[in-house]
This record gives structure tokens, sequence and C-alpha cells, in this order.
């Protein structure tokens, strides 16, 4: 145990000794080197922070972006413009720039948002291709000539000109890019992020609003790229339209796919790769550009996670159990689905669905394979719209909402195939689903936020693997841990999509447990399940459907004695002909 | 009236390279999931090949059929087995990691194949003999040459030949199938490795046969031709709807179209700002194309 | 314990890769110091150029006339008994490879540059060099603003676009009596400016511009645009682009059966033209500054240069060599290194016999002698065509005198 604590500690010097020396590390070699070192050395930086800005929305959202030139060109053009045309001061069109690029970071996020990350590829591909062309075909921006004279950075009366105080502005702008960034990645949004480029879908289903956390990305991650386009105007005193093509919008991405995706120590490993390895490589001259395809070809298949991959954070889970919440104070009815339908093409999924599930109460619904129970929780949740028929969660009817908007209201739900995000720790999964509760996203964890991960994680019996990684667990942990990511957002209706599936009979009997513990916080759970054993001995109330028909409802000791239930799906135990069942009008 | 008729001819021409290499990004696409940027400089390596089997014959010029016809073969040929080799080498290993790296590798291939060919070249424009000058058929106020037709004529043969080698034959079959769902088709028996090789060789010959009849009409060739004209196959790949083949096509002689009616109803400066914006304006209604993408996204 | 092992590795790993990261930038540290620009050894002379990207082939043209005009100089001694030694950099056409190079050769302790192919990356590099008055004498970038804001420490030894734009103007409404005119470029800094300063001409000279417009260099198809010219039914169209373009259109026009006559820029006369073309490039007229073969001092230049190199010189690799020649010259008469004083001694040169012609320099910077005359491909070759006569105003056979 003490020497965990002083690895912990040991970690913790590196993690966050490790930026103060390298910036140290920097202004000692700004000392040595000549000024063909510097102006490399500066262009390093700047990539860094075109590197900085990528890795938000490659990095940490993992939405694919092929043209982010665009920003960069975007960035300085608006300070070149207003420098040259306006005569602004640098500082001023500082701010100009930043802001042009978030208007542009919506302009090609907004589009895109319902796009899978290979089309994502070809459209922003397109659109830095579109962006440069336009420059260069209009004459406001210079065309092909681009800007020229563009005025040296002044900082208190003093001209910016020579490489090494050029070198130092860089160096200043990069830890003020950094720090922005580091705080960034403590955010809520940053979790969010990492459970959108994961999973989209579950991200989404326990409560992420993805779409304006896709938005967010494109947006932060533009702003912060757009910083280097002044800074690069300043720096070579021109903006040259050929410094924006596709191979420079590669290079940029290629900073954050060498360094690790996610990974800011990755990004100054990747800038410096891309920057100063060329330039080392002038010596070999014509063959510099096939070294460098070469060896990018070997880093790739020798690390394809980056040589500097991202490594999660350590959770640091409050000691003791924090104040519980309140109890959910409903009673009644929290959950009535009534005339559900839906169909693909012309086959009908769902028919004409009801279901209700009062505070406390365990509902389950059950039926032979393809019998629509899925269909029918995914219309319930939003995930896909039904075609007919109210959906009132506790007094509010939430048909056709976004499913995070379900969640917030109270719905939470488990998917029939596991969907836990993977490359995030145990922890970090739970979390997510804090944000059905509280959607907030530019703010830092809450100690709210960690008191109920704790919370729900001592309470599935998951507290000592919550620092580890999701993707690494037994089947049935995973299980749990799904379970308890829907609780985390104190939800009034858990639905639950068979989850017994593929489970021994201790783990059933733990799940029982767990259900009727779940239950008891006045929660209503509505569950799928084919292990009828399991689902008569613990629902209230119990629903059979057949071909997306409600063919019985009752409770479970009716079920059992019902002929047509027996018939259709209890008492037969191979695939009944759907012919002999005669359709139950109810 | 004459000068649209003709912008339609220079469009078709057009549209048909861009036809051929795009089923090659489609096809790729759909059974590894890949964005094969290395693709057009595969296409541009065919044409060097062609160029050097024509000087190998001695050709200089004249309509010297079989030379041709053996340029076109070695040309598909050379390429087929490079884009196996390419796949084999840096590819296949890549198959679990992540997509990304998957991507960055075939911009890695993309741009060794492009700086080797540049280095063995000297960096030089190449310039094929001129066979194709065979005359006009029509030479009136439009004008159409016997190497347009050609050129359209091999192209529709070969998608024609993609068709029937897709849809009827026991590969063609199970490449689909390995398009729907590959741990599916693996557990059917199908070798999913040897299928992407095989899907590599056959997407790698359509390029280096329009590579190779891009250099006989065109006539001059360089390392970086596959560029351009790859990153507009690739968008008409996309624009058709990614893996759906006859949608492609039909997308990549849109392309040529639009093209040559920007050129010249527009401006030729203004081409790629239509396409691009085309594209994003279909994608942002239709996330999956013009006309469905057939590939199946795990749930 | 395995995990832990196992993450101790990708700390090693992740060490690893931090050193290997930071002793790429060692070099870059340790070229420090190296330069010495005023010691006794060989006097360094910058080529700035692009040796890789898509204009390789045009820089290692110039860099390799730059090796032949230093062979050149060392075989007649040197400089004050100095060898001359070309220090290369490559700009890869871009700005900030531009700049990068700059201080890569002043750091190598370059006492003059010469060089340079693209304006955008010449455009970065001038103020680099002129902050340490080092003279930068180009030999390619033909974009008038380089030397209208060079402060006197920029020359050329090639032409003005605007100078070029003139000459074509006169030729067309002259010599060829056009009066509506097509102007096609490829929207380059070199291009648009040639064919924005031939359009001004043509407007002066009472010619029509009834076409400008650019193609997109690159693909291949420019029918479509041909199509789109002949529309404007034009006399002449004048592409001001590069050869890889032009062959395509000379040979895309013929099939077209277009009959307007088709004429280029200073950029077009590479010999890949004539291959690509084939017979479609008979009667094709450039505006250029004398071919290398037809420059009787420019001879012995080209047989170097094929011993040397294996193959013909590029367009402006005689540019090139009377680039470095003139710094050579320079360097002499100032009798110093210092990069005042050659800049002072350029300045002074007169009538010094380049193989492109006599060189004076003005204030600025730019050739006093008018440069530019016309060629035409006669069977398969690129030939002297015309040229203006002394006065300005009348054309005659550029070979004869």
């Amino acid at each position: 145990m003490r020497a965990r604590v002083e690895l912990g500690r040991a970690e913790q010097v590196v993690r966050y000794g490790g930026w103060p020396s390298l910036v140290v590390v920097a202004l000692v070699a700004g000392q040595a080197m000549d000024d063909y070192g510097l102006t490399v050395g500066a262009t390093i930086l700047i990539y860094a922070i075109l590197g900085l800005g990528i890795n938000i929305v490659v990095g940490y959202a993992g939405l694919l972006d092929l043209g982010f030139a665009a920003f960069f060109a975007i960035g300085a053009y608006t300070a070149g413009l207003l420098m040259v045309e306006l005569e602004w001061n640098f500082w001023l069109t500082l701010p100009a720039a930043v802001a042009a690029a978030a208007v542009a970071g919506v302009v090609i996020g907004y589009p895109t948002l319902r796009l899978r990350s290979d089309y994502l590829a070809i459209v922003t591909l397109g659109f830095g291709e579109i962006i440069r062309i336009t420059v260069i075909n209009l004459e406001v921006t210079g065309g092909p000539n681009g800007l020229t004279g563009i005025p040296p950075v002044t900082l208190g009366g003093r001209e910016i000109v020579m490489p090494r105080d050029f070198y130092h502005l860089a160096l200043a702008f990069f830890v003020v890019v950094l720090a922005a960034t580091a705080l960034l990645a403590r955010t809520r949004l940053a979790y969010a992020w990492r459970a959108v480029r994961a999973d989209d879908t579950a991200a989404e289903a326990v409560g992420v609003p993805t779409r304006r956390v896709k938005l967010l990305a494109y947006v932060l991650g533009a702003m912060t790229g757009a910083v280097a386009g002044p800074l690069n105007a300043a720096q070579l005193g021109t903006v040259d339209p050929s410094s924006f093509t596709f191979l420079t919008s590669l290079m940029i991405l290629l900073v954050v796919i060498i360094g690790g995706m996610g990974s800011r120590p990755g990004v100054v490993i990747g800038a410096v790769v891309i920057v100063a390895l060329p330039e080392v490589l002038r010596e070999v001259q014509e063959y510099r550009g096939l070294f460098f395809a070469l060896l990018l070809i070997l880093i790739v298949l020798l690390r394809p996670q980056g040589v500097w991959p991202y490594r999660p954070r350590r959770f640091r889970l409050p000691a003791g159990a924090g104040p519980a919440p309140e109890p959910v104070s409903a009673t009644g009815t929290l959950l009535e689905v009534a005339g559900l339908s839906r169909s693909f093409g012309g086959v009908t999924a769902v028919a004409d669905l009801a279901l209700r599930a009062d505070a406390g109460q365990v509902v389950s619904v059950i039926g032979p394979n393809g019998a629509g129970k899925t269909t029918a929780f995914n219309c319930v949740t939003g995930l896909i719209p039904p075609s007919a028929g109210t959906v009132v969660l506790a007094g509010r009817d939430v048909r056709g909402r976004a499913p995070h908007r379900v969640a917030a209201a109270g719905l939470a739900r488990t998917f029939q195939s596991i969907r836990l995000f993977d490359e995030m720790t145990v922890a970090e999964n739970v979390l997510i689903g804090r944000f059905a509760r509280d959607r907030r996203l530019l703010r830092p964890l809450s100690r709210a936020d960690l008191d109920a991960v704790r919370r729900c994680l001592d309470f599935v019996g998951l507290l000592d693997a919550a620092d580890r990684p999701a993707g690494g667990l037994a089947y049935g942990d995973r299980r749990r841990l799904e379970i308890a990511r829907a609780l985390a957002g104190d939800p009034r209706v858990l639905l639950l999509d068979e989850p017994a599936a593929g489970a021994n009979p201790t783990e059933k009997r733990a799940l029982m447990g767990l259900i009727a513990r779940i239950s008891a916080l006045g929660t209503a759970v509505v569950l799928i399940e084919h292990d009828v054993a399991l689902v008569m001995s613990i629902s209230d109330r119990v629903t059979v459907l057949e071909h997306g028909r409600t063919i019985a409802v009752g409770p479970p000791a009716e079920i059992q004695e019902d002929q047509r239930v027996i018939a259709a799906y209890l008492g037969v135990p191979d695939d009944p002909d759907p012919d002999l069942v005669p359709e139950v009008p109810r | 009236m004459s000068e649209f008729v003709q912008y339609l001819v220079n469009g078709l021409t057009i549209g048909a390279f861009l036809a051929l290499i795009a089923l090659g990004y489609s096809m790729i696409y759909g059974v590894v999931r890949l964005i094969n940027f290395a693709h057009g400089d595969v296409f541009m390596i065919g044409a060097f090949a062609g160029f050097g089997t024509l000087t190998t014959l001695g050709v200089t010029g004249g309509t010297a059929l079989p030379a041709i016809v053996a340029a076109v073969a070695v040309g598909a040929l050379t390429t087929g087995v490079v884009g196996t080799g390419i796949a084999r080498a840096a590819y296949v290993p890549l198959l679990a990691s992540p997509r990304l790296a998957l991507l960055i590798a075939a911009i890695g291939v993309s741009l060794a194949l492009q700086e080797g060919v540049k280095v063995l070249t000297d960096a030089r424009f190449k310039s094929y003999p001129n066979t194709l000058d065979g005359g006009q058929i029509l030479s009136g106020s439009v004008r159409v040459t016997w190497g347009q037709l050609a050129l359209v004529v091999l192209s529709v043969a070969l998608m024609a030949g993609l068709w029937l080698f897709v849809t009827r034959t026991m590969t063609g079959t199970a490449m689909r199938a390995l398009a729907m769902d590959r741990d599916a088709a693996r557990l059917q028996g199908v070798n999913v490795e040897r299928l992407i090789l095989v899907t590599f060789f056959v997407g790698s010959l359509l390029a280096g046969a329009a590579g190779v009849m891009y250099g006989l009409y065109y006539t001059q060739i360089s390392f970086g031709m596959g560029f351009l004209i790859g990153l507009r196959a690739f968008t008409a790949a996309v624009l058709g709807g990614i893996g759906n083949l006859p949608g492609t096509m039909v997308a990549g002689v849109a392309i040529g179209l639009v093209q040559s009616f920007s050129a010249g109803y527009v401006s030729s400066r203004w081409t790629d700002v239509i396409i691009f914006g085309l594209l994003i304006a279909v994608l942002a209604f239709r996330p999956t194309g013009l006309f469905g993408e057939r590939v199946v996204e795990r749930a | 314990m395995t995990r832990s092992t196992s993450r101790d590795r990708g700390r090693r790993f992740r060490l690893l890769t931090a050193t290997g990261a930071g002793l790429v930038l060692v070099p870059l540290a340790a070229a420090c110091g190296s330069g010495d620009s005023g010691g006794s050894g060989a006097i360094r002379i910058g080529v700035p150029a692009p040796l890789s990207g898509d204009s390789a082939s045009a820089g290692q043209d110039i860099l390799a006339a730059a090796k032949v005009a230093a062979a050149e100089i060392n075989q007649a001694g040197g400089v004050d008994g100095r060898d001359v030694q070309i220090v290369e950099a490559d700009d890869q056409c871009s700005a900030q490879q531009g700049a990068q190079a700059a201080q890569k050769l002043l750091n190598s302790g370059v006492v003059a540059v010469a060089g340079g192919y693209c304006s955008g990356a010449a455009v970065p590099a001038i103020p680099i060099y002129g902050r340490r008055n080092v003279p930068f004498v180009l030999d390619a970038s033909t974009n008038p603003s380089l030397t209208d804001t060079g402060k006197g420490k920029v020359f050329r030894t090639c032409g003005r676009d605007d100078n070029q734009g003139l000459v074509a103007a006169k030729f067309m409404t002259g010599q060829l009596r056009a009066r509506r005119i097509a102007l096609l470029h490829d929207n380059t800094t070199y291009a648009k400016g040639l064919a924005d300063a031939a359009a001004n001409s043509v407007k002066q000279f009472g010619g029509q511009v009834v076409y400008q417009d650019a193609l997109q260099p690159g693909q291949s198809d420019y029918s479509p645009v041909l199509t789109k010219v002949a529309s404007t039914k034009p006399d002449v169209l004048y592409f001001t682009g590069y050869f890889a373009e032009a062959g395509l259109l000379m040979k895309q026009r013929k099939q077209l059966g277009l009959t307007f006559t088709l004429m280029g820029g200073d950029a077009t006369t590479d010999s890949t033209v004539l291959k690509t073309a084939g017979p479609a490039a008979d009667g094709y007229i450039a505006t250029t500054a004398p071919l290398a073969k037809d420059l009787p001092a420019a001879a012995a230049f080209v047989s170097a240069y094929k011993a040397a190199n294996k193959a013909d010189p590029g367009p402006f690799s005689v540019y090139e060599y009377d680039a470095v020649k003139v710094v050579a010259k320079a360097v002499d008469d100032a009798g110093s290194t210092k990069g005042a004083d050659i800049t002072e001694a350029l300045h002074k040169i007169k009538d010094f016999p380049g193989i492109t012609g006599p060189i004076t320099f003005d204030d600025k910077g730019d050739r006093t002698d008018p440069l530019y005359i016309t060629v035409r491909v006669r069977n398969g070759a690129f030939t002297a065509h015309k040229k203006l006569d002394k006065s300005g105003g009348t054309w005659v056979d550029a070979k004869s005198s």
C-alpha cells in the first residue's frame, strides 16, 4: 500500500513537473541556439499550438479532420487583413482571429454532426480546399500573392523581429494555449468527448448531449488552432496561400497521430518530429520526402497508438461515502407508454404497445427473439422515433425527444449488447452516466459527481475496480458496470435489456438481488429478459410480446397460467409455427 | 448550343476516368473500411508502368494497337501486384489497430509512392508517345475524337467486367458479404485476409488500367498526377454512396460533368469549391451519399 | 505484477521517444557557430531553391547551374584567390520553408544569395537577408514587388512580369495585329502577375481583353476551358502559366480544332512541351528571354552543363549562372565579403558580360536592358522568332544581329 502511494507521488511529479521543466529546457535551449535553430524552434511551437487545437477535435472527440489548415488560414488571414487594411494592432487582431475561427468551426461542424468519421474526412478535406481556393480567388485576400507587409508584433514599444525574441513570444503563446487546453481537459466536457469518441450512441443514451459536445469540439479546436495563424503571419511578415494546402492539414494531423491522440506531451513530440525531422533530413536532399514517408509508415506500424499514448488521469474518489442523495420522492406511475407503434418499411416491429411502471415496481417484457422488445425500448428512449403512440415519463411527454433529453428526464437504460466506453476507466464510465442529471459541460468535476460515482460503484460492488479500464472487465462485471452507469443519473425509470444473458446461476441470483435493491430505492425497473424463472420471481407485472403485438399482460402468476402464452412462448421449446398461434385481440 | 454539347462530351471523357478510379476507393472501403489515400498514387504507378512498357517496346507514335494493349495489361498487372503488396505490408498488420492508424498508414504510403517515383524520374514530366491521334469522329462545331471513344468504351467494358465479377462469382459474393459484416463473413468460412488482398488486387488493377489509358490520352504524366484526380474520384465515391458500386460510377461521371460545366459556365478557378460545396450539401441532407451506402456500420 | 512491469516498459518507451525527439533537435542547436563569413576559407554563396516538393525539377536545374558557374570560377582561380562554394537550401516553394532556408544559409556564413524560384518563398526571406545586409540576387522570381520593396538589396538577373507583359502586348497587338485577346493563367503568383501586366498593356495599346481567367493546374483536361475561351472568339490566347499545362493546351486546342493563335510566357519553353504536344506544338509562340542555345556566349555554359548533369539546362539555368557570376564579380570588385560592400559593388556593375546579355542594375536592382524576345516552335524545336529593335517600336527577326 505504501509503495503504491509513493508511486502515485512520483507519478504526480512526472505529471505536473514535466511541463515546467520542459519550458525551462526550451528557454535554456533558446539561449544556446542560433537564428536558424530559433526559427525552426518557433515553427515547432507554432505546429505544437496547431497540434493542441486538432488534438481537441481528433484526439479528444475522435472526429477526423483532414482540413485543419483551414482554421490556420482563417486565423492568419483575419489577423493579416486587419493589420494590413485597417492597421489594427497585432494584439487586437488576435481575438478577432479566434472569433472568426469559432464561426468557421460552427459552419463546418453543424452540417457534419450526423456524419460518420469516414465521411467527415472528405467533408473536412473539402472545407479546407474551399477555404484555400477562395482566398486565392478573391482580390481582397491578395489572390495567389497573399498578404504582404504585415508588421511585426510590438510588445511594450519594442518590435519583435529577431528570431530569439520571436521564439520567446511563440513559447509564451504555447504556454498559454497549453494551460488553456490543460484546463479544458479537466472539464466534464473532456470526459464527454472521450465518451462520444468511444461510442456516441451509448453516450447520447445515457444523457450526453452529443451534438452540442461535437460542435464544441470543432469550435474550441478551431479557436485554439487559429491562434497559430496571427503568430505565423507575424513571424513571416506575409500570409502565403500555399501555406494552407492539404499537405499542411496532413502535417497538422500527423502531429497528433505520431504523438498519440489525446496526449498533450505527444503533441509536442509530434511537432518536433514533423518540423525538425525534415530539417535534419536536409542533408539527404531529394530523398527527404521519401525518408519522411517511410519513417511515417514505420512509426504507425510499430506504434499504432502513437509514441506517447494518452494515459487517463487516476480518479481521486472521495475516501468515504458522501451524504446520501435525497431519495427519489416520486410515487405513483413513473412510466406510461400507450399505443406505441413502429414499422420499418412495411414490417411492423412494434404495434400498439402499452406499458406502465409505478415507483418501486419491476415490470418485465418477454417474448421470443424478434418479438420487438428491443425496438420498443429504442422507441421509448428516443433512439428511434416511434411511428405513433405516447411516452409519458413522470407526467412529462418525452416522445420524439432526443435520447439525452429522455435520459435527463429520468429514464436510464442498458443495452442488450453491452455498450461501455472501453478505453475509459470504470469510474469514468460511471461519471458519464451523471450527464443525465447534470448536463453542464465547461465545469470541472464537482464533489457531487465524485460522490455519485463512488456511491454507484459501491452499490453494484465495483468500487475496487474503479481505476481499471472498462474494456478489461469480466463479462459479469461489465453488466454491473453498465447498470452503475445508468444509476449515476439518479433515474426514475431504469430499462434493463437482457441483463441476465450469459450469466451463471450465482450471477443471476446476485442480479436479482441488485434489481430488488434498485426498486427498493423507489426506481421503476423495466426488464427485458429471456430467463422466465428470473422474470417470474421478481416481476410485479409481465407483458408478453409476439411479432410486435402484446398477447398478454398481468401479474406473473396469471401469465404462467395463460394458455395462449404457454402455447406461444413458455411451453413450446422450439419455434412454434406462427400460423398455429391465434392472434389475440386485446 | 454546340458549346453545351462540347462540354458534355468533355465531361463524359473526364467522368470515365473518375468512375474507374472511384470504383477502387469504393470497393476497398467496402471490405476494409479504409479510405485508401494511396489509390490515386497507385493510378500514377500504372501510368508509369505503361510508359515503361511502351518505351521498352520502342513505340514512338502511330496507332500500334498490340503495344497499347500490352501497355494497358502490364500497367494494370503491375498496379495489381503493387496494390496487393502495399495492403499486405502496411494495411493488414494494422487491421486490429485503431482506424486512424490505418488511415495514416495509407497517407504514408501515398507520400512514399509519390516521393519514390519523384526520385526515380528526377521530378520530371514524362511524355507518352502519340498513339491515340487517330483523328476525329465528329469534326464540325462539336468535336469528338476516336481517342475519346476508345477511352469511354474501354472504361465501360472494365466497369461491366467488374460488375460481373462482383455479382456472378463466388469471390465477388464473398466480397459483398464482407462489406456487410466482417465477423459474420468470417464465421461463414470466408478467408477475410485473402479476400482483402483480392479486393486490393482488383481495385488497383482498375486504377492501373485507368493510369495507362490516362497516359495514352493526355500523353503527359508525372509523380504528382494522382493527387487531384484521386481526390475527385474519392469525392465521387462518397457522393455516390461509398461501397455502392453503381452509385459510385454514376457519381464519377457526374463529377466529370460538373468539372466540365463549371469551367464552361462559371470558372475553372471555382471548380473544386463547387464540387466540394456540392458534396457537403448532399451529405448534410443525405448523410450516406446520393444513392445510399452499401456497408453496414456495426451497431 | 505483470501490469506494473508493462507500465514500466511503457514509461521507458516514452522516455526513449522523448529523448529521441530531443536528439532530433540537437543538430539544430549544434549548427550554431559553424557560420563564419569573414574568415579566409571559401567564399560561400547561398542558393535557395525548391529541391523537394512539386517544383523540385526546376530547383534542381537552378542548383546545377549554380554549381557549373562556381566550378568555372574556381577553375579560373577563384575570387581573390579564394574558392567559391555553393551552399544550397531547400525552400520547397513555401513561405515557412523559405524563411527557414534563409536562416539556414545565413547560418552557414553565406556572403550573398543567388537563387530562388517561387516568389512565395522569396517574400519572407527578403527581410531576413535584409537585416543582415546580405544581397539577394533572384534568378527566376519575376514579380515586380520583390525589387520594388527590396530597399535596393534585392537584385535580379531575370526580367520583371510587367516588362514581359508589355512585350507580349506589343507583339500581340503589333506584330500579330490581334484585337481580341484572351489571357489564361493558373492562379499562381507568377502567372497571375504576368496576366495582369499583359492585360494592362493590351488595353493601353487599344486591344480588347475578351477573357481573363485561370485554369486549375494538375487537372490535365483543359478542353472545357479551351471551349470556353473559344466561345469568346479571341484572335490570340496568351497563357501565362507553366510548361506542364502549356503542352496539354496545345494538344487539346488541336483536338478541339480551334484556330486562334496560342502564345505563352517564359515558363513554357521547356522541352517537355514539345514531347507532350508533338506535332500540335508547331506554330506555338512564347515570350521569353533569348534561349540559351541562341546566345552565342551561352554555348560554353550549355556544353559544360550537359557534361556535368547529362541533361539540358532548364529555363532559368542561364539566369542562375549569371546570378552567381555577377555576385562573384561584385565580391571581387568590392574586395570584401561584407554584405553592404557587395551590395554597393552590385549597384556599380556596368555592362557585365553575362550569357543572357550585358548586365547593369538600376536603383531598384532590376536589369536596365530589356530582355524579352519571342520564340516559335518550328520543326519540333523552339527557335528565335522576333525581337524589338532598339527603338522598342518595331519587330525585327531575332536572329539578325
